[in-house]
């Protein structure tokens, strides 16, 4: 049952880290990365929050990037070029298959985001000469793996049945939607004055897709003064959800592209 | 012999918003016996992949049955003992001859590794192992395909398009390596548009049109209706005119006189009328019924 996965997946990884266009998009990070100091130094506030701040944003951007469009094209690519027949004609399952797709999408992510987290900490630990703060910003990082993880699930579920394109900005959407805007559709859906057609929406929101937000741990890094009362618990609960969520999305994309013709 | 493959009645429609239910193959019964070589012809959009879709469970039919060696359409384990090689295959490019095997050897568990350089040089790839399949020919990609669907030593081998886009020498590599699988025992389907090739190997035939099998057979039999043509001279039209020639011709021309027969028509007793009469036989040629014409005849018949 594991061995097609994992050869699918080793093979999966090896494409990706292939792929010029998201190599071209982690060469950009880690220049950006390289640069952040100096832009620190122009900044008017204090110098390390503000490279914080941007150091993690820089790694979140482009791993939410390179996330979606791994996945996007995934499983497209290969119908287009009937990799998928010759694969599918062997015995491996279909969900086989797009498990495996999935974990190398996963593992690739984790090489390319494992990239910038040593980037990150040498230029901490190096160059600013703040070895904890660098650990700490590594402990963000893998938050932010877990959120594209789970990013990499809904992308992966939505390309068993749109296209890439579409795909694309759906997921980004999503991601935006589920980062930026959660917990305000989530206090919406709360109050109890707000009007029912909005409540449903905000309902449809906070509850249907995912809490991306709850993986975004800037602020705590950025302004030390915030605090999570127990960090461990609030670790643990959100990759417990993060794995939930992916696993829904992956069975929702299994039964899918189970019907689905090739 | 036993069936490698036997279907009866099988249909795919698809929804179509112009047409609603569009059946791309309809009703298809299809006879493949062990270890020949099959030949599924037909034009463009005819059927003829979404048929092997459906023979290798990658999409499930409408109506009908089949069996693949046995087993019954939608039956993965099928799989173990059967091949594909699709048209215009795409490998990942980053490989190389051998990782290619290792990783589709690691779909069925395969992990021997002297199978495999044993299975490069039977396709002539023993010395190019080590390259990755960019810079492979498109040749070279087909014969790794091969290759690849040799891995779980199969009963029945899928061939989609095998030699199409190929030069002559690429073809001739092909041809022999699929005769080759005859004569180990397998059974081999091809769907081709390279009718010489196909009537150069095949054993029996399917053209299928419109998603409808039009005809099915043994080639000896399917290209049964050739002609012959004798030119003499020396000898009067008249005489010549009273001999058995079933519903052949006879024409002048600047020659002599030309006789237009059927290929069962006596032949001899032609020739020894001719020589009988003072005449000369300058020519006997046969024209053999090609499947290039039983193709024509058949996709536009109405």
């Amino acid at each position: 049952m594991f061995k097609p996965i994992i050869a699918i997946a080793k093979a999966t990884v090896g494409e990706a880290i292939r792929r010029r266009v998201l190599l071209i998009i982690l060469f950009v990070a880690v220049i950006l990365l390289f640069v952040a100091p100096l832009l620190g130094v122009l900044s008017a506030r204090q110098e390390k929050t503000v490279l914080t701040g941007f150091v993690l944003g820089i790694v979140q951007l482009s791993s939410a990037v390179i996330a979606i469009t791994l996945t996007v094209y995934m499983l497209p690519n290969e119908v287009e070029r009937r990799t998928i027949y010759t694969i599918l004609s062997k015995p491996v399952q279909r969900y086989q298959f797009l498990v495996g797709k999935y974990l190398g999408a996963v593992a690739a992510l984790a090489l390319m985001m494992g990239l910038m987290a040593c980037v990150t900490l040498l230029e901490f630990g190096i160059i600013q000469h703040d070895w904890p703060k660098g650990v700490e910003l590594l402990q963000g990082i893998s938050m932010f793996f877990v959120q594209m993880s789970l990013l990499a699930s809904v992308a992966m579920c939505l390309s068993t049945f749109v296209a890439p394109l579409v795909n694309f900005f759906l997921s980004g959407g999503i991601y935006l939607i589920g980062t930026l805007g959660y917990a305000f559709f989530d206090s919406f859906n709360k109050n109890p004055n707000a009007p029912v057609y909005s409540k449903a929406l905000a309902w449809f929101v906070s509850t249907i897709l995912p809490n991306f937000a709850s993986y975004n741990v800037q602020n705590k890094l950025i302004n030390p003064e915030v605090q999570i009362q127990n960090p461990l618990q609030y670790s643990i609960n959100a990759v417990v959800y993060g794995g939930f969520y992916i696993a829904i999305m992956l069975i929702a994309g299994m039964l899918i592209f189970d019907r689905k013709e090739v | 012999m036993a069936a490698a493959i036997e279907t009866k009645k099988l249909t795919k429609s698809y929804k179509s918003k112009a047409h609603g239910m569009v059946d791309v193959v309809s009703d298809l019964d299809l006879h493949v016996e062990e270890g020949e070589i099959f030949g599924f012809l037909g034009p463009n959009g005819a059927g003829k992949t979404t048929t092997i879709k459906m023979l290798l469970s990658i999409i499930e039919q409408t109506s009908g049955e089949g069996y693949v060696l046995g087993h019954e359409l939608g039956d993965v384990e099928v799989h173990k003992v059967i091949s594909y090689v699709p048209e215009r295959p795409y490998y990942y490019e980053y490989m190389t001859g051998m990782e290619i095997l290792k990783f589709y050897g690691s779909l069925f568990g395969i992990t021997d590794t002297a199978r495999m350089d044993m299975l490069l040089e039977k396709v002539n790839l023993h010395r190019d192992k080590t390259k990755t399949i960019s810079q492979f020919s498109k040749g070279m990609q087909q014969r790794i395909g091969l290759a690849q669907a040799l891995l779980n030593d199969p009963k029945l081998l899928f061939l989609d398009e095998p030699t199409g886009g190929l030069d002559p020498i690429a073809h001739r590599e092909i041809r022999d390596l699929i005769l080759g699988f005859r004569e180990e025992g397998r059974t081999v389907f091809i769907s081709s548009h390279e009718l010489s090739e196909v009537e150069l190997i095949c054993d029996r035939v399917a053209i299928i049109n419109h998603g409808v099998i039009a005809r099915q057979g043994k080639l000896t039999e399917l290209l049964k209706g050739g002609r012959v043509e004798l030119s003499v001279t020396g000898v009067d039209k008249g005489i010549l005119s009273g001999m058995s020639i079933g519903d052949g011709n006879i024409h002048d021309t600047p020659g002599g006189i030309l006789f237009d027969v059927p290929e069962e028509a006596d032949i001899n007793s032609i020739i020894d009328g001719v020589r009988a009469n003072k005449g000369s036989v300058l020519s006997v040629v046969p024209r053999k019924k090609r499947l290039e014409d039983l193709f024509v005849e058949t996709v536009t018949a109405k």
